[in-house]
């Protein structure tokens, strides 16, 4: 796919959830090989666009086309198949499962033995096993395969989470707010692996975050929602420098060291 | 047969609001707890025996219809506190199967305590004949039950909607979490939401004695009909079970009129039509999937 | 329980199942009580794939049962199949059953799954219950135990040699649940119970699964009730009742829910209680209401879970990493409320 183009094109997106437009109206593109970030005050509507996008919840009005296929109707797996992996704010993993049984899973799934009645051996099992260990070195969690998931830190879950989306061999990832209740180093790292994503393995990433110092240092294009409504789109000098967005932060804060 | 048309739409009313009120107070316990409470049946078949032995006793009717829901109201919310709450933490499948068993053991009880077979309660003297409608003639008490469950499904309505503690209740079945943060004693809103599931339940269970019989299994008999209205109307939606109980009432006296055999399956075929067209019933909320 | 301790406990219940027949007399157990017992715990068994495993509240299984019961009967009795058609046309009634509400019950999860399973179980049960020309209605209906239907053997079923296919039968479902249970596909089912959204978002479509779990649980509810109409040449109409679902829940849960050896400990205590108790006063279901509510406030791992999980803890194993492994209801996992 040509890095020029556009990998996901969301129009006129519209949520009505018991009578408030939590999304009312917004159109986002998402071009290959970029790092897109989606910003907004609480209750923008980001995780409900996110949850359009990802097949999460179905618009009342609006297209979701990725990779040049409407996928509006499309169920969510249908979606992961085609090439989108996502997270959620509360990682969304297996608790009672090991490190190494979560990405399993997802190996086998994209491998297509999930519905196997037979485990595979030989050559088929080897090639899960080096899968397995690629995404568990590319998020840096190899030492604590053995180990189950509800007994892990938050950034630990997070990076599991991340390798599980990765193991469906996803074009486009989506992240929703992957630094949420992590602590500091744990941010870096989860920095670090995002920045990787698109360095190392050629991904193009849609997230959500809060914190403007780490958006405007990573994201290459960034969308702000307020109200559920579009409200600036460009690049991070642009938003920078956009008084609505400045209007929309005012009293947060989080302008004043930029 | 059409001469009988006209008695059998609106007997079919009338079982109709029985099954949504029944299917109410099911809604209100399930949409609030997540229980799906199984001894609902029994809680009916309790208020119908004490309203009979209270009649017997001397009391009158009218009292009995007051007092045995509200003596069942009480064992209810003592069950609810005692054997129900701990289960709130834990999957809702354990609720089912505690009231399951709750239900199997009041069965047993009131047989040792009434016995067997059906025992007779008849209508008030006063309610003993019929009513001129106009187009048809029809028992009284009939047109009296419709009465009292249309009269208690509007009070239900205005108390949701009406009182404090009614948007609370509605407030809390949307955002349990939310509802404790901001002070509302939660226990208390359960209890009581119990409680007015298992009134809706008493009233349904004094009525239905004097006009389905009165035996320890009478209110069981309602239960599944009650299932099939919430299914129909859309888990979740209080609305939707007062529509779906009027829907399988008719559908169940008209096919008794013309295919006796199908009676309790034309309901069933009623469920499968309406999920076919509408996965979520008829006005429920959203699956999580789309 | 370290596998060659399960190992050795496993092969201690086959061989004293395999003698039972000798057993049983010692203890004043009739054969046929076990029989039952093999017959009802195959039946848990089907329950503890959905709702064990899978995490879907099965609360319509007699459904299955009940097919798997009338399917035999009635091909016995009015055209005279031989004992193993007998159970091969019940087994696929139930399957056919299973292929014609799964659609239904698939749309919805958590107490939603279990109030369509209860309600749409009922269905045949009305059907048993009104076409009384053909199934005798509410008395239900006997018929001549067939012969076995081997063409080297087609001899007469006496008690001990169906206690034997009984044996048979539950090893042979006992084997395939365990094959299924530590397969890729099994696996994915404990996925789905612990985390569907999760499982979706890798690119599986749970919905297929849940199908699937759902056949092979009805097929297997419907080899119990086959063989359970057979054990006893009668199949009446409250075998498909919401009951006799809760029963098998029951049955599970007493037993050890998630785990393969529960359902049979389950059906052991459920039929010779039932027996037992039954024999010295009339009030066996207050005792049954009773077993229910202690076992739900008191053990709700069920004997076996509780079991093995206080051995885990000795063995200080911290992972639980076990097809096998009871399922905490105080887990982080939601079978989900409204899904």
């Amino acid at each position: 796919m040509a890095s020029d183009g556009v990998l996901l094109d969301a129009r006129g997106i519209t949520k009505v959830f018991g009578g408030v437009r939590a999304v009312d109206d917004v159109s986002l593109r998402v071009q290959t090989g970029t790092l897109h970030a989606l910003i907004g005050p609480n209750g923008a509507g980001k995780t409900t666009l996110f949850n359009t996008l990802s097949g999460y919840a179905r618009p009342e009005r609006g297209t979701v086309v990725f990779r040049g296929t409407d996928v509006t109707r499309a169920p969510n797996w249908q979606r992961v198949r085609m090439g989108m992996g996502r997270t959620f704010q509360t990682p969304s993993v297996f608790p009672e499962l090991t490190v190494d049984e979560n990405v399993r899973l997802g190996v086998r799934a994209y491998a297509r033995e999930a519905f196997r009645l037979r485990t595979p051996r030989g050559e088929a099992a080897a090639a899960v096993d080096r899968r397995v260990d690629e995404l568990l070195g590319f998020v840096g969690i190899t030492g604590s395969r053995e180990r189950s998931l509800a007994v892990l830190s938050a950034g630990t879950q997070r990076l599991c989470e991340i390798a599980m989306s990765l193991s469906t061999d996803p074009a486009l990832v989506l992240l929703d707010e992957p630094m949420a209740g992590l602590a500091e180093s744990e941010t870096d790292r989860i920095i670090t692996v995002i920045r990787d994503l698109r360095e190392r393995l050629g991904l193009t990433v849609l997230f959500v975050e809060h914190n403007m110092r780490v958006v405007l240092s990573l994201a290459d294009r960034i969308t702000v929602l307020d109200r559920g409504k579009l409200l600036a789109e460009g690049t991070p000098d642009d938003i920078a420098a956009n008084p609505a967005v400045r209007d929309a932060y005012l009293g947060e804060g989080v302008l004043d060291h930029v | 047969m059409i001469e009988h048309l006209a008695p059998q739409l609106v007997n079919g009313l009338v079982l109709g609001a029985f099954y949504a009120i029944v299917a109410l107070g099911l809604s209100l316990i399930m949409n609030l707890t997540g229980t799906i409470n199984m001894a609902h049946g029994s809680f009916m078949t309790l208020a119908g025996y004490l309203a009979y032995t209270m009649v017997l006793r001397g009391t009158s009717f009218w009292f009995a219809l007051l007092a045995a829901p509200l003596i069942a109201v009480l064992v209810g919310v003592l069950v609810e506190r005692t054997l129900v709450r701990p289960l709130y933490a834990r999957e809702p499948f354990y609720s089912l199967l505690m009231t399951f068993g709750l239900s199997l053991m009041a069965e047993e009880v009131y047989r040792l305590i009434w016995g067997s077979n059906g025992v007779p309660f008849s209508p008030p003297a006063a309610l003993d004949g019929t009513a001129n409608l106009g187009f048809m003639v029809f028992p009284a008490f009939r047109i009296f039950i419709a009465a009292v469950l249309v009269v208690a499904i509007v009070a239900l309505a205005l108390f949701l909607t009406r009182t404090r503690f009614g948007l609370r209740l509605r407030a809390a079945v949307q955002d349990t979490e939310m509802i404790a943060a901001l002070g509302t004693n939660t226990q208390l809103l359960y209890a009581v939401n119990f409680g007015l599931g298992i009134f809706l339940a008493g009233i349904a269970g004094v009525l239905a004695a004097g006009m389905l019989g009165l035996s320890p299994t009478s209110g069981n008999a309602l239960l599944m009909p009650a299932f099939v209205t919430v299914i129909i109307g859309g888990m979740g939606s209080l609305f939707g079970s007062i529509v779906g109980g009027v829907l399988i009432g008719l559908a169940i006296s008209l096919t008794t009129l013309f295919v006796p055999a199908a009676s309790e399956v034309s309901m069933y075929v009623l469920m499968a039509l309406v999920l076919m067209i509408r996965p979520r019933g008829l006005f429920g909320e959203e699956g999580l999937f789309g | 329980m370290s596998a060659r301790g399960t190992t050795i406990a496993s092969m201690v219940v086959l061989v004293v199942l395999a003698a039972a027949p000798f057993l049983s007399p010692l203890v004043h157990l009739d054969v046929s009580i076990v029989s039952e017992v093999l017959v009802t715990a195959i039946a848990a068994m089907s329950v503890n794939l959905l709702l064990g495993y899978t995490g879907l509240p099965a609360f319509g299984n007699a459904a299955y049962f009940g097919l798997g019961a009338y399917g035999a009967a009635l091909s016995a009795k009015y055209f005279h199949v031989s004992f193993l058609l007998a159970i091969l046309i019940g087994t696929a009634a139930a399957l056919l059953g299973g292929l014609l509400l799964g659609p239904f019950l698939l749309r919805r999860r958590g107490i939603y799954f279990g109030l369509l399973s209860i309600a749409f179980g009922q269905v045949f049960y009305f059907i048993a219950y009104r076409y009384t020309d053909v199934t005798g209605g509410e008395d239900g209906m006997n018929f001549p135990r067939p012969p076995l239907g081997l063409p080297f053997a087609n001899v007469t079923v006496n008690e001990t040699a169906f206690y034997y296919v009984a044996l048979a039968a539950f090893v042979l479902a006992l084997l395939a649940f365990r094959a299924i249970v530590a397969s890729p596909f099994g696996r994915t089912l404990v996925a789905i119970r612990q985390n569907e959204v999760r499982v979706r978002y890798l690119g599986l479509n749970s919905d297929r699964f849940i199908f699937v779990a759902l056949l092979i649980s009805a097929t297997m509810a419907g080899v119990g009730g086959a063989l359970f109409a057979l054990l006893i040449n009668f199949a009446y109409p409250l075998e498909l009742d919401w009951h006799q679902s809760g029963y098998f829940v029951l049955m599970m849960i007493l037993g050890g829910a998630g785990t393969v050896w529960g359902p049979l400990l389950g059906s052991a205590i459920f039929v010779i209680g039932k027996d037992i108790i039954s024999t010295i006063t009339p009030l066996w279901q207050i005792f049954l209401g009773a077993l229910f509510v202690a076992c739900v406030l008191g053990f709700p791992r069920g004997i076996v879970g509780t079991f093995s999980a206080v051995l885990r803890r000795r063995a200080h194993v911290a992972d639980v990493d076990d097809a096998n492994a009871a399922f905490d209801p105080h887990a982080p996992v939601e079978v989900g409320r409204g899904v």
